[in-house]
């Protein structure tokens, strides 16, 4: 029993320490769920036949203003498809063009560039989704909302439905509110 | 456990992990933030109910859970590299594999380790895997489309009030992941010194749901003694099976199936051929919020041909239900039932026999379990089945846990439990030779084994980087199988042994990097068996053969151009009887992702050793060569 007693302190021991002189991990469990369904909304959501050049197109998803988000997303998707389609993530700067893509999150540091973003975004079939409080309302079309630890989503319909985006059934179960309009 | 004198042999494993962490403290400056890629095999569901602040930091769900849970991810497995169910099961580190020759494995938890272990319930999506033939596992036939598991639950300790009869030591549920999760085309073909197979699956959308379908098959080589002559234990299986999902998992319909045959070599008489197939259906409906039922059915047909030893057909019904809800605040109850029936058909042969050989045999359950929130951080929970088999009649399946969470990353829990290990056909009905006069015969009054188990445990994460379990249990068992002299050289099985064990369970996972991960696990068990005093047995070691510490540590490193390298080391203690030394295994996997679809890998198994062996005796046992095995996978 002492021998056991020592191998089992001996690794706590040798894990904190490492631990300790690592520092607190900068990012979070919450960071890879966002990012997770960001990957999985597009499997739920259809986009109408013209939002793709070619039948071999990507799916592109943009990140604005959250780049922990767009590096776990850059991981995630490796060699996963939306819709059979392989997947590009774009780290976005304030004002760079939205052509082309399929999702957009926007991350609370730029929230408060919706109305311009959606502006530009006129008539192209984007999916939008913030983390942001009154997002919604303002015209985002799903939005991230931590409730009892746990990171749920809300979904707008009106916005999704001028954009021609179908979202699906499944994922309306899922979200914690939909707003019909 | 208290074998000071040895503890230097064991320390070099801890040299090797501190140095390896040391490493990780360097290298980890580099990068910035956590990865978890498993994520993204989650569902919608689930990962909507991932506690950010998991205190497993590999977000299961099951992680507020008061019982001694590891899970292994769809991800472990993949990286692992590993081509069998059984192999993948090395991965958790509660649980003892130990493979005997090409195709079969002894797997248990906490000790009582054989062929014929009769104390873990597995179940596949929901089916039990199980024989009544001996209450255990023919690992040979269970096979799975690995790509497609999301997850391995691995339960030490007994879940008897939740799972029923059986589910003494432990618990494996390995879950697939949804039809809707497994879309496209995959294809991979693979070839070895020790196996060749290819695979593919297929799935697609389905009006309202999600299906698809797949196929596999294998060869794989015999194995060695260990003066390196041949064991004829060569096999070839082949697989293909389906699921079909529509709605949810909250609100939905599952319809699933597989169908195997698998041919093995052995000395004459003949080949060993195995064949089966199953269909399940469940049905889950959330009735109002926080009120959830599921039905589910499922029918199970297996043959077994062994000539010269016997042919079992086994046909098995088997239909349950589950309800949970809130009566009122802060309860949440659970109740169900069950019942199954087997038509077991064997056919004897000169060496051994169970009489009758055909038996329709049923089992029936019903359980209750409440948990109960006993303000914030404390929950309690009880419950009681009362399980019925065809030999004793019904037993009572109690348990109490409680979990307190001292804060957001810290949980200690405790448990009592008893649990009992019914009889099967192995107890009651075997006789040997096939004919009187019988040297054994099977006990007509032998009664179910007991377990009464009191656990303790303790799960932490104080940091996003690093989460670890601890899990210390007490078990005392009365009751065991025995096979007693009656007389003018002949036995008779019985239940006159007894055992006793105690034994540690402590893991952890460190992301030492954002793209690098070690997880480290070791078990300790120390067994005493003994005989009541009106036993004329003396054979201790029939109850099983385990190794007193187990270690395991694995490194997943991800490497520039999406390549991935990943080693698995792993230490087993001696086995006492037979004997079998210890040994250390060491296995790697180099994988290149050439294009999106394309992904080429190379696994060593036994890396730094020719051979070993696992198990049994040294005159007749089989030796683990060294394997490499490369693949070539293909998704679309």
């Amino acid at each position: 029993m002492v021998a056991l007693i020592k191998h089992v302190v001996l690794l706590i021991a040798a894990l904190l320490a490492a631990e300790s002189a690592l520092g607190q991990g900068e990012r979070g469990l919450e960071t890879q769920i966002k990012a997770a369904f960001l990957y999985k909304f597009g499997g739920f959501v259809e986009w109408p036949a013209g939002a793709f050049a070619r039948a071999d197109s990507t799916f592109s998803i943009g990140v604005l203003g959250a780049d922990g988000v767009a590096a776990e997303l850059e991981r995630l998707v490796a060699g996963r498809t939306v819709h059979g389609r392989a997947i590009a993530v774009q780290k976005l700067k304030r004002g760079e063009p939205l052509a082309g893509l399929h999702l957009l999150f926007i991350g609370q540091p730029e929230a408060s560039r919706l109305p311009e973003i959606l502006s530009a975004a006129k008539g192209q079939a984007l999916l939008i989704v913030t983390e942001t409080e009154d997002a919604l309302a303002r015209g985002s079309m799903i939005n991230f909302i931590t409730v009892d630890d746990k990171v749920r989503f809300d979904v707008a319909l009106p916005p999704a439905e001028r954009g021609q985006l179908r979202i699906s059934s499944r994922l309306l179960a899922v979200a914690r509110k939909v707003i019909t309009g | 456990m208290g074998r000071t004198g040895k503890t230097r042999k064991y320390s070099l494993t801890w040299v090797g992990a501190l140095s390896f962490l040391g490493l990780a403290s360097v290298a980890s400056s580099a990068f910035a933030q956590q990865a978890n890629p498993g994520l993204a095999d989650l569902s919608l569901e689930e990962l909507a109910n991932l506690q950010i602040t998991s205190v497993s930091r590999r977000a299961e769900r099951l992680s507020d859970a008061a019982a001694s849970i590891f899970a292994i991810t769809g991800d472990d497995i993949r990286r692992s590299g590993v081509t069998s169910l059984p192999e993948a099961l090395r991965l958790a580190p509660n649980l003892q594999v130990a493979r005997v020759d090409a195709r079969q494995y002894a797997i248990s938890a906490r000790g009582f380790n054989s062929t014929t272990a009769n104390k873990l319930l597995v179940l596949i999506d929901g089916r039990t895997v199980y024989t009544p033939l001996f209450s255990g596992v023919f690992w040979d036939a269970q096979d799975v489309f690995l790509d497609d598991v999301q997850r391995i639950e691995v339960i030490s300790g007994p879940g008897a009030t939740l799972w029923g009869a059986n589910a003494v030591n432990g618990i494996i549920n390995v879950i697939t992941r949804p039809a809707s999760e497994t879309k496209g085309l995959l294809v991979f073909a693979g070839a070895g010194n020790r196996e060749s197979g290819i695979g593919a699956r297929y799935g697609t959308d389905l009006s309202g749901g999600a299906f698809r379908v797949y196929g596999k098959g294998f060869d794989r080589d015999n194995t060695v003694r260990a003066n390196g002559t041949n064991v004829p234990d060569g096999w070839q299986n082949g697989q293909a099976g389906f699921r079909a999902d529509w709605g949810t998992l909250a609100n939905g319909f599952t319809l699933q199936g597989d169908a195997y045959r698998g041919t093995i070599d052995q000395l004459a008489p003949g080949d060993v051929r195995i064949s089966g197939g199953n269909l399940l259906a469940r049905w889950s409906r959330e009735l109002a919020a926080g009120s959830h039922l599921q039905f589910q059915a499922y029918f199970d047909q297996t043959e077994r041909e062994i000539p010269g030893t016997f042919i079992e057909r086994l046909g098995t019904f088997d239909v349950e239900f589950q309800h949970a809800f809130q009566p009122t605040a802060g309860h949440y109850l659970t109740w169900g039932g069950g019942h199954r029936s087997a038509r077991d058909r064997v056919t004897n042969s000169a060496g051994l026999a169970f009489l009758p050989a055909s038996v329709t045999q049923r089992w029936s359950n019903l359980f209750v379990q409440d948990e109960i929130a006993l303000g914030e951080r404390l929950r309690f929970t009880a419950g009681v089945k009362a399980a019925s088999n065809p030999y004793t009649g019904w037993e009572l399946l109690p348990s109490a846990r409680l979990a307190w969470k001292v804060d957001a990353s810290q949980m200690v829990w405790g448990a009592l439990s008893r649990a009992v290990r019914a009889p099967a056909r192995l107890d009651r009905d075997l006789f040997i030779p096939g004919q009187p006069p019988f040297l054994l015969s099977g006990g007509p009054d032998f009664r179910s084994e007991i377990a009464n188990v009191a656990e303790l445990g303790y799960r932490a994460q104080p940091s996003q980087r690093l989460s670890y379990s601890l899990t210390a249990f007490r078990a005392v068992y009365d009751r065991l199988r025995s096979i007693e002299p009656i007389g003018g050289g002949a036995l008779m099985i019985d239940n006159k042994m007894k055992a006793r064990t105690n034994g540690l369970e402590a893991w952890g996972n460190f992301q030492a990097a954002a793209n690098w991960r070690l997880s480290a696990g070791a078990t300790f068990l120390d067994e005493h068996r003994s005989f009541r005093a009106d036993s004329g047995d003396s054979n201790l070691a029939g109850a099983g053969n385990d190794p007193k510490r187990q270690f395991l540590l694995r490194s997943s490193l991800d490497l520039p151009g999406q390549q991935e390298f990943d080693v698995m080391a792993r230490h087993v203690a001696r086995l006492p009887s037979p004997a079998v030394p210890s040994y250390t295994a060491v296995d790697a996997r180099y994988a290149w992702r050439l294009q999106k679809e394309l992904e080429i890998s190379v696994t060593a198994q036994n890396l730094f050793d020719k051979r070993h062996p696992e198990s049994g005796a040294a005159a007749t046992r089989s030796e683990i060569e060294r394997g490499v095995f490369v693949k070539v996978k293909w998704l679309h």
